[in-house]
């Protein structure tokens, strides 16, 4: 095994429903701000759905990188460019070869295939703006290699919901291995009509918004974004300490109901960060507000961290944004270890729901917009991701220095 | 220099239906074929009949590549470059046609519909990740492997590699070898097989392609016992070396 290396998430940019960077979004998702989510009717026939839509305007993508330019793309890049600098400034220093880009996502450019073969099926032609770098999962992570100038490994995982979560757990593979001195990890997906289509096609999504963990709870609402972190080996700032994997060897479109694999991924996160359970202050859930999803995650939480430690589901205030949310929420917990304030408390994340539990339930700890959370010394917080062919992955994220 | 090991190889293509074929195949390679796939009889009838050809490939050289003790605690990487795409390209036509999807075809589009279907065969509870990289899958897929060895070198990872010619519209956007094929590696630190380091290095060429897979090639390179291969997708370039050839 490769000597231990330190992992850290040295800078962020983000782009959501609720805001163009973290600045915009984060003080919107801290107040519980409904206001990300929009009525769209143009996405499932003879149906208003309730998505976290990006409504921002988006950078374009370079003319001499045409054959990248999709939606989905240019979503990573309006998070690329607020952390751009600094990707410049350590390729200067490391040498573009040692640069390396992990990248998730589940939907890619689909929603400009559609075009694609909407064009095609009426004119027997392809759209001449379309190339199938769009379409093809790689096309991501070869994008942000182009774009960045970058010449280490580029690769995109997408394990359909946890690929973002996977992405940061590869850059810190890939920093312990050798390969790269640092590695530009994060995700992005968008709102198309395959994925809207496909979970309503699996009565998965809510007519209102998401209600997660409550009695009421009726389904999901999707969601787009994107979010890039630069992931370095250094000691200070907010460290990416533990990962943990699990399949579920159940059902490709549901979760164990008795939560196994939820929980084999969140003991393997918190064994590998080598920390007790009792440390984690907060926990960003996947909480897609589905009956099966929330019901065996509570289950999970309670077994691994009780019901006493700080929990919420960030998904009703930006949508799922499925490949891109296990980075996305690992972004909410970078700015909640980032936001210090007096003290040692974190502003964390609502919990935003009816308020309704569901007494079937173990009674996890929900929280409440304004909520802080203590901690003594190091600063440790988790998020949880599961996905379409069960497959898990959990995130420990830490900070030991002064913010 | 990263180093593994190759404990055991399985692969499937439709002018290579197993070892022996594939044996003679290395001394005189051709093309493997584009069209087939394996009965994969192994796969209870149920799971079966959702299996697409990629994924009957994938899962018949994934189970052959592990004896039953082993299947249900590797870790897996599973790559490719295309996936589940042409299915997902049927859906779009759907959904272009103003007609409804079915919820199973869509949750079986997942880039990582082929890992889920084996973990549920396999029983199979253990870390699996699904990744993409144009024409650098082959490479980029070793290297996942690599650091999943790394994180914990005592315990095997299986590289399952596969994918099946592109839907007709899309094709003619894209230069490579076609064929439909899958290959299992399973990697270990150590034990028994030959040990083989890799280094990675920056490029902006491709490789000259044969007219067969990166995969597919490596394994060629595998069974002919040359001394070094390297492979250039466009991004980088991947480069095997036998632990005799070096020391030599």
């Amino acid at each position: 095994m490769s000597p231990e290396r330190p992992c850290a998430l040295a800078a962020m940019g983000i782009v959501n429903a609720l805001g163009a960077d973290a600045d915009e979004m984060w003080p919107r998702l801290l107040a519980g701000d409904p206001s990300g989510l929009i009525l769209d009717a143009s996405l499932v026939p003879d149906r208003r759905l309730l998505v976290g839509a990006v409504r921002t305007p988006l950078p374009a993508i370079p003319a001499h990188l045409g054959r990248y330019a999709c939606r989905n793309n240019a979503l990573a890049l309006a998070a690329i460019q607020q952390i751009e600098p600094a990707i410049r400034a350590i390729r200067a220093r490391v040498g573009r070869g040692r640069v390396g880009i992990v990248a998730g996502t589940s939907t890619s450019g689909v929603a400009d295939a559609e075009d694609a073969i909407r064009h095609h099926l009426a004119t027997n032609q392809l759209a001449p703006s379309f190339d199938y770098a769009q379409l093809e999962f790689g096309g991501l992570g070869d994008f942000l290699a182009e774009y960045l100038d970058v010449g280490g490994p580029a690769y995109t995982l997408s394990t359909a919901c946890s690929s973002g979560a996977r992405a940061l757990a590869s850059a810190r593979s890939l920093l312990a291995l050798g390969v790269c001195d640092a590695v530009v990890a994060g995700a992005s997906d968008s709102l198309c009509r395959l994925t809207t289509n496909g979970f309503s096609a699996l009565q998965a999504v809510a007519e209102d918004v998401s209600n997660p963990c409550s009695a009421n709870r009726k389904g999901l609402t999707l969601g787009e974004g994107a979010v890039m972190f630069l992931v370095t080996p250094e000691e200070h700032g907010v460290q990416l300490l533990g990962v943990g994997e699990s399949c579920e060897a159940h059902h490709m479109s549901a979760p164990d109901p008795a939560g196994r694999g939820a929980e084999a991924a969140m003991r393997g996160a918190i064994d590998n960060a080598g920390v007790a359970s009792t440390e984690i202050g907060y926990l960003n859930l996947h909480g897609t507000g589905t009956p099966l999803n929330d019901a065996m995650e509570c289950e999970a939480v309670a077994r691994v961290l009780g019901t006493g430690v700080a929990c919420s589901s960030t998904k009703p205030l930006i949508g799922h944004t499925l490949g891109a949310a296990g980075a996305m929420e690992a972004g909410f917990c970078w700015l909640a270890l980032s936001a210090g304030v007096s003290g040692g408390a974190l502003p964390i994340p609502p919990h935003c729901w009816d308020g309704v539990r569901d007494t079937t339930l173990p009674p996890i700890r929900l929280t409440t917009p304004g909520e802080h959370v203590n901690f003594a010394d190091r600063r440790l917080v988790m998020s949880n991701s599961f996905g379409f062919g069960g497959n898990n992955c959990s995130l420990v994220l830490g900070r030991s220095d002064a913010c | 220099m990263l180093t593994t090991r190759v404990r055991r190889w399985a692969a499937w293509a439709p002018a290579c239906p197993d070892t022996a074929a594939w044996e003679a195949w290395a001394t005189n390679p051709g093309p493997i074929g584009t069209d087939g796939h394996p009965d994969a009889r192994f796969l209870p009838p149920m799971l079966r009949r959702r299996c697409t050809p990629l994924t009957r490939m994938m899962l018949t050289a994934a189970f052959s590549c592990c004896d039953e003790d082993e299947r249900a605690e590797v870790r897996t990487v599973f790559a490719s470059r295309h996936g589940s795409i042409n299915d997902s390209i049927v859906l779009l036509e759907a959904l272009v046609r103003g007609e409804r999807i079915s919820p199973a075809k869509f949750s079986h589009t997942v880039h990582n519909a082929q890992a889920g279907l084996f973990s549920i065969a396999a029983g199979n509870r253990q870390a699996s990740s699904s990744l993409s990289a144009r024409a650098d899958t082959f490479g980029s897929a070793y290297l996942e492997a690599l650091t999943h060895l790394d994180r914990e070198p005592d315990r095997p990872v299986l590289l399952v590699v596969g994918d099946v010619p592109l839907d007709a519209t899309f094709a003619p956007l894209v230069h490579e070898a076609v064929a439909g094929y899958a290959l299992a590696l399973l990697l270990t630190h150590h034990g028994e097989g030959e040990e083989i380091a890799l280094a990675v290095g920056e490029t902006t060429a491709s490789s000259a392609h044969p007219p067969w897979p990166d995969a597919i090639e490596f394994l060629r390179w595998l069974l002919a016992r040359e001394a070094a291969l390297t492979l250039r997708g466009g991004r980088c370039a991947w480069s095997w070396t036998r632990a005799g050839a070096r020391a030599a």
